[in-house]
């Protein structure tokens, strides 16, 4: 293999761990403002999104120009597709943190209701499993990255009880409807982070070992 | 380029030398041999014609040509030659082995016609009569000065060879002889000139692979030994040169693992070329795994990204605040420095990282300290000041009113007075830490039975039950006034945040190493939240509704405080709805 298509992918991957950490900082901050009715928090992940879509096109453009220019294959070939996808995946997160920081926008200034607290639960594990599948993309770590889909059944099931309690808390207190429809809106794009964080986790499956894990009910 | 070894550019070209020079010495020898050999056979040859001359003047005078032929015919067989007299004329007269009248003319014969011109011939040809190669020599026969003829001897060269072969034969076996000495002598000069290299070789590549104990044997020839010498002093000096670098890296690996800040060096691609145990700790990395990777790879973290882009892009060192946010949340400090001709090349960073998360904390909790103590010391003050104006602008004359507001007064006073009381404890319980003998070994159950006798009267008011399991025996090295005062907080709070008639209860359990004290109530409980922090002065969960309770918010700061005086620690458990339970953990 040449040096410059090594090259080349280590630029690569060392921009995907950037979006990474950005895209990281930006969900934990989203939950933090949510949590902690900070709006000036949650401004400030909505202000990072613009650089996350930034480095998102800056970086197809450098996958498709190494492709393009080095027509690699085997390993360096699947680390490019990889990246790409990932890549996409990561902006889909850094959209949904933001989608959860306009919430918490609106929730701030909005009647103090009280959140479930399944939901802390929910975004924790929602952040350990975007750590675990960025832990996996770093490390090549195939077990860690199986490990991440095994957590999605568990951020579904708490989602489906954060919606019972929703459905509960309208039912007791109608007056708070919109609040709790919010909250509803939050725990959605939570466990849409935790799917892209399965995604991620499959794409390293798939750049290690080079089989493709998606829809097996294993 | 394939390198040949030197024994075959050795052997062969030596065994070829030698057997050269011994092929021309050979083929030398036998030649002039030959040579040799054919000059005395002439010479022979010549001496018997002249012999047969003296004999044949007569008969060649008397013309006696069949006397002439029987002479030669005897002659000839006595002394093993051709003899042959011929007329000037080339009549043959007389030959030993034909018989003459058959004969050609031999005045044309080279040697006769020499013998003739000159007095002798010689010539080596081949005989048409006899059909072989012959030696003849031909002398003329004189008498008184007239050529009667010519005499001509003549020997089979069949002869001559067959007597050369012997000795040929003999040469040959004498050359084989010396080629295969000189075969195997030159074989072991040649390994005796190969092998001491070989095995410096060998040796030196021991020494190349970084077997630098490994010494070369000196050889015994001068240049060979020279050269391991060398080598072994290249070996020695490397070695030396090695441990130092050793040494030196370990020294300078010592100081950095045994500071506390994290030092962190990082080439000009972002990559890490070496962090200290410090800074893999406060980064929460793996160092070992961390090395050669580059920054965003092992540490997800934008803040110091963006420093250390910084300090590579504009080659001015830089600081910023990093927050770690990993399970235990961290604050750092890192300051980033160019870091010149670590890998040569474009310069890299370095970072020094210290970790400033309980300055932070620290900060936080004396803002918060003083803000509240503020805002709670000012809630009754505004309260009281307001009433007492009111009564002053004359609600004072109004019976009823005035009842009614000085009792609020005298409420709020009475919160003052609490608030003060606390924080002159807490003063009180920093003080006591300053004292030596602060600590007796007692009895622990006698100060829970106290605690709970001060508490009997809130506990009966709302109609609850605390059970209390200790072992009588249980001794621990405590203060017994200010233990007291930490279980009766503890208990005012479970009380508070009980709804009436559930229990309370408060255990002693022996652990290894420590003694747990734990009361544990029914109540409403805490978030999770709020948990690590609810041991701070004037935290409140609940802003509104601990204050209507009668709370001070110093209650579980004064608790920490006691128990830290007692070398302990505290810890609580709760989760909303389902009561709480908080620990004091002794030490034994």
């Amino acid at each position: 293999m040449s040096i410059h298509l090594q090259r080349e992918i280590d630029n690569l991957k060392r921009d995907l761990m950037l979006i990474c950490s950005i895209v990281e900082e930006q969900v934990q901050k989203a939950v933090r403002a949510l949590f902690a009715r900070d709006a000036e928090l949650a401004h400030e992940v909505q202000a990072m999104d613009e650089d996350v879509d930034r480095r998102e096109i800056l970086l197809e453009e450098e996958c498709l120009k190494t492709l393009a220019l080095h027509q690699p294959v085997a390993i360096n070939l699947r680390q490019l597709i990889a990246a790409l996808k990932i890549n996409n995946d990561l902006e889909r997160i850094g959209d949904l943190a933001v989608n959860i920081a306009r919430k918490a926008v609106d929730l701030a200034s909005a009647v103090t209701v009280e959140i479930p607290a399944d939901f802390l639960d929910m975004s924790e594990q929602t952040q350990a499993m975007l750590r675990k599948s960025l832990d996996a993309l770093v490390q090549m770590d195939v077990a860690l990255a199986r490990d991440v889909c095994i957590c999605d059944d568990e951020v579904d099931r708490l989602k489906k009880k954060i919606r019972g309690q929703i459905e509960g808390q309208i039912r007791d207190d109608p007056e708070r409807t919109g609040s709790m429809l919010r909250l509803l809106s939050v725990s959605r794009n939570l466990e849409r982070i935790a799917d892209c964080a399965v995604n991620i986790a499959e794409d390293v499956i798939y750049m290690v070992d080079g089989r493709i894990v998606r829809h097996q009910t294993d | 380029m394939r390198r040949r070894r030197l024994f075959w550019q050795l052997y062969p070209a030596t065994l070829l030398i030698a057997l050269a020079a011994l092929a021309v010495v050979a083929l030398d020898t036998t030649s002039s041999l030959r040579r040799f050999y054919l000059d005395r056979t002439a010479e022979g040859l010549e001496s018997r014609a002249h012999l047969v001359e003296d004999q044949i003047v007569p008969l060649l005078v008397a013309g006696k040509y069949a006397e002439i032929d029987s002479l030669c015919k005897e002659l000839g067989r006595r002394s093993s030659t051709r003899l042959t007299v011929i007329l000037p004329s080339g009549k043959v007269v007389g030959d030993s082995l034909e018989a003459p009248q058959e004969m050609d003319n031999h005045g044309q014969r080279p040697e006769v016609i020499d013998a003739l011109d000159e007095g002798k011939g010689h010539s080596l040809r081949y005989s048409q009569t006899l059909h072989e190669t012959l030696s003849y020599v031909a002398v003329p026969v004189r008498s008184q000065d007239k050529t009667l003829g010519v005499v001509r001897a003549a020997v089979s060269l069949a002869v001559i060879d067959s007597a050369l072969w012997g000795v040929r034969k003999h040469i040959l076996f004498a050359s084989l002889l010396i080629a295969v000495v000189l075969a195997v002598a030159s074989l072991v000069i040649a390994r005796r000139i190969v092998g001491p290299l070989e095995q410096l070789s060998h040796n030196a590549e021991g020494l190349a692979r970084g077997d630098l104990g490994r010494r070369l044997v000196a050889a015994n020839s001068k240049e060979v030994g020279d050269l391991a010498e060398t080598l072994n002093k290249m070996a020695a000096d490397l070695e030396d040169k090695l441990a130092t670098v050793v040494r030196q890296r370990n020294e300078r690996d010592a100081i950095l693992s045994g500071m506390v800040e994290g030092v962190l060096a990082i080439d000009a691609e972002e990559r890490v070329l070496s962090m200290n145990s410090a800074a893999a700790r406060l980064l929460g990395v793996d160092s070992a795994r961390a090395e050669g990777r580059s920054l965003p790879e092992i540490i997800r973290n934008i803040d110091l990204h963006k420093l250390v882009a910084a300090v590579l892009s504009t080659h001015q060192p830089a600081e910023s605040e990093v927050e770690i946010r990993d399970r235990e949340p961290r604050f750092l400090h890192a300051y980033a420095t160019v870091l010149r001709g670590a890998a040569g090349g474009r310069p890299g960073a370095l970072l020094v990282i210290h970790d400033v998360t309980n300055v932070k904390r620290l900060e936080s909790v004396r803002r918060d300290f003083v803000a509240n103590v503020s805002h709670e010391l000012k809630t009754p003050v505004t309260s009281i000041q307001g009433y007492v104006e009111t009564l002053l602008d004359g609600a004072m004359n109004d019976a009823a009113q005035r009842e009614k507001f000085l009792k609020i007064v005298a409420k709020h006073t009475e919160r003052l007075h609490a608030i003060l009381e606390d924080l002159l404890t807490l003063a009180r319980v920093e003080q006591e830490g300053e004292k030596r003998d602060l600590l007796v070994r007692e009895p622990l159950r006698p100060v829970l039975e106290a605690a709970l006798g001060d508490c009997e009267a809130k506990v009966a008011e709302k109609r609850m039950r605390v059970a209390l399991t200790c072992p009588a025996e249980l001794m621990a090295a405590l203060n017994a006034s200010l233990l007291e005062q930490a279980v009766v907080n503890l208990l005012d709070n479970a009380v508070a945040y009980s709804a009436e008639g559930e229990s309370i209860e408060v255990e002693c359990i022996e652990g290894e190493r420590e003694i747990e004290i734990r009361v544990r109530d029914h109540g409403c409980g805490i978030a999770r939240e709020h948990l690590p922090r609810i041991f701070e002065r004037f935290y409140r969960v609940d802003k509104s509704r601990s204050r209507e309770s009668g709370g001070t918010g110093l209650g579980l700061a004064i608790v920490k405080h006691i128990v830290q005086l007692h070398g302990g620690r505290t810890a609580v458990e709760s989760a909303p709805g389902q009561g709480s339970t908080f620990s004091i953990f002794l030490p034994k």
